[in-house]
């Protein structure tokens, strides 16, 4: 499943750094691909991906599709910011429970209010030196 | 000896922005502010210079220009160590770690009397300078912090979350400023003491939503030494002393959020090591006579309390508002005036939680003082309550 991908022009504040082993994650997203790692001893997911499973340490790790679908856990708006970000506020952010029983810290893209346990959709967001993602409310 | 571990002594600098603008002619300096704190707590706690044997630092943020300052106020002071000497770092765990490596030396017989003390000045460093620093250490730098998060915007999502979960209010959590502001007023070593509103908390600027600027710590600098001695050593004083009576600590292996969903505001960490402290100390929270907690906004001091038992499950913003943590309610929470108006001088805020326990235990409280308070806790944390340490501390008089 493709995620939907806003184009913004300019680079990105701070971008995260990446390793051989992230390359991946950050390569998929470029192309609106939102995966992670998942256990195939214990099953479950990790976020973010990482080499081995966090829960049992089994190095049997598999990139694993995410459907971007999720839940607004919670949110706030930001009006006192670090410096760098400082030409950006006031800005929201937030927290998604996926529907893969993952939990995600993220922009949100919404001008009013969202509601909290309401249904959110990771989108993918192309900057002119590489890739984020933020969440917004479905309509 | 009885490697039981007593706090004797306790002295802090009134918490200010004690630090000057760059362009000052004269500043004002870390070991020379924490000396005279080293000498009001050992005066008080009336043991000599001799008698001490460990020094249990908390490390300074960057903004100290001196490094490896533990060594260097041993220097300061010419006080040889057979104990320990240590820089200690938590996050804004820091300063009760220091109190925990200093009791530690006390509970192993290697020191009859130890110093935990630390001193941390950072005003004159912008926020949002300061902001650059602290957003890398509450949250993944390449996960989190491109998004912009901040400290207290996980805080900020707690307070939202609380709200839509309890059918609680801004307004119920506002209140918590309101009662530490009229704690604080009493309180001379208090940052912030004019007396506010409940409509003047709810009027300030937004600073992450739903709190506003009243809702959230102004910054300041503070210094702190609290005297730990083997309680043989206080019991020796025939002068009132604190005793530890239990601790627990409890890290949930997550950094601000857990990444399989959890009861984000439950704050287990607080739950499980509040569960461990009363029980080594025999009591139960119903026990506890007053609470001097680490929480930076108002939110967090409703939901520690809650996880510390203190009040019910989602109706800590409520009891707060109808009085029942304040001084003279049923449990007095944050009598000093807490985060908010006392101030939060981060690495040494938990060590000003002691001062303020020491001064209440032993009856040196003032007008702020908590009728018949005998048995206290303490809570410090890093993250977003990710990690928790409890104490309960007994008053022997």
């Amino acid at each position: 499943m493709s995620l939907p991908i806003i184009t913004i022009d300019r680079v990105r504040i701070f971008p995260p750094r990446m390793t051989d082993f992230s390359r991946r994650f950050w390569r998929s997203l470029a192309v609106g691909t939102f995966e992670t790692t998942r256990c195939e001893a214990c099953g479950l997911y990790s976020f973010p991906p990482k080499p081995f499973c966090p829960h049992c340490w089994s190095k049997q790790i598999v990139w694993s599709l995410l459907s971007g679908q999720g839940r607004l856990y919670s949110q706030t708006v930001i009006h006192a910011a670090p410096a760098a970000f400082m030409a950006e506020v006031p800005y929201r952010v937030g927290i998604v429970d996926l529907d893969e029983n993952v939990r995600v810290a993220t922009r949100i893209l919404a001008d009013e209010e969202p509601r909290l346990d309401g249904p959110v959709e990771i989108v993918g967001l192309k900057y002119l030196d590489g890739p984020l993602f933020a969440a917004r409310p479905v309509k | 000896m009885t490697k039981n571990v007593a706090i004797i002594g306790a002295a802090a600098l009134p918490v200010r922005k004690w630090q000057r603008p760059p362009d000052s002619e004269t500043d004002v300096l870390e070991h020379e502010s924490l000396a005279q704190v080293v000498f009001e707590a050992v005066k008080m706690a009336g043991v000599e210079k001799r008698d001490i044997a460990s020094l249990a630092f908390a490390n300074p943020r960057p903004y100290t220009q001196q490094k490896y300052f533990a060594t260097f106020i041993a220097n300061y002071l010419r006080l040889p160590c057979t104990g320990s000497v240590a820089e200690i770092l938590g996050n804004g765990m820091t300063g009760a770690l220091s109190f925990e490596a200093a009791s530690n030396d006390i509970r192993l017989g290697r020191a009859r009397v130890a110093l935990a003390l630390g001193v941390n000045f950072e005003s004159a460093t912008p926020a949002i300078e300061h902001m650059m620093n602290s957003m890398k250490a509450t949250g993944d730098v390449d996960f989190h912090a491109p998004f912009g998060f901040t400290p207290i915007s996980w805080y900020a999502m707690d307070a939202a979350r609380y709200i839509h979960e309890f059918n609680s209010s801004r307004r119920e959590l506002a209140s918590v400023a309101v009662k530490n502001r009229r704690h604080a007023a009493m309180n001379p070593i208090a940052q912030l003491r004019k007396p506010i509103t409940l409509e003047e908390v709810l009027a300030q600027k937004p600073i992450v939503e739903p709190l506003g600027l009243f809702e959230v710590p102004p910054r300041g600098d503070g210094a702190a030494c609290i005297v730990l001695a083997d309680e043989e050593v206080a019991r020796a004083s025939g002068k009132p002393y604190v005793r530890v009576r239990g601790r627990g600590f409890f890290h949930e292996g997550a950094h601000q959020i857990n990444e399989v969903p959890n009861d984000m505001i439950a704050l287990v960490s607080a739950q499980t090591a509040g569960e461990a402290a009363y029980r080594e100390a025999g009591v139960t929270a119903a026990d506890i006579d007053l609470a001097e907690l680490y929480a930076p906004c108002t939110i967090i001091e409703v939901l520690a309390s809650e996880a510390l038992q203190l009040c019910p499950r989602g109706q800590g913003a409520r009891l707060c508002a109808e009085g029942y943590t304040s001084i003279g309610g049923k449990v007095p929470i944050a009598p000093s005036g807490g985060l908010q108006s006392r101030g939060h001088p981060a690495h040494v805020t938990p060590l000003y939680s002691f001062l303020e326990i020491f001064e209440q235990l032993t009856g040196r409280a003032g007008e702020r003082q908590v009728g018949d308070a005998r048995l206290a806790v303490t809570s410090a944390e890093l993250g977003n309550y990710n990690a928790a340490l409890v104490h309960v501390l007994e008053g022997v008089r």
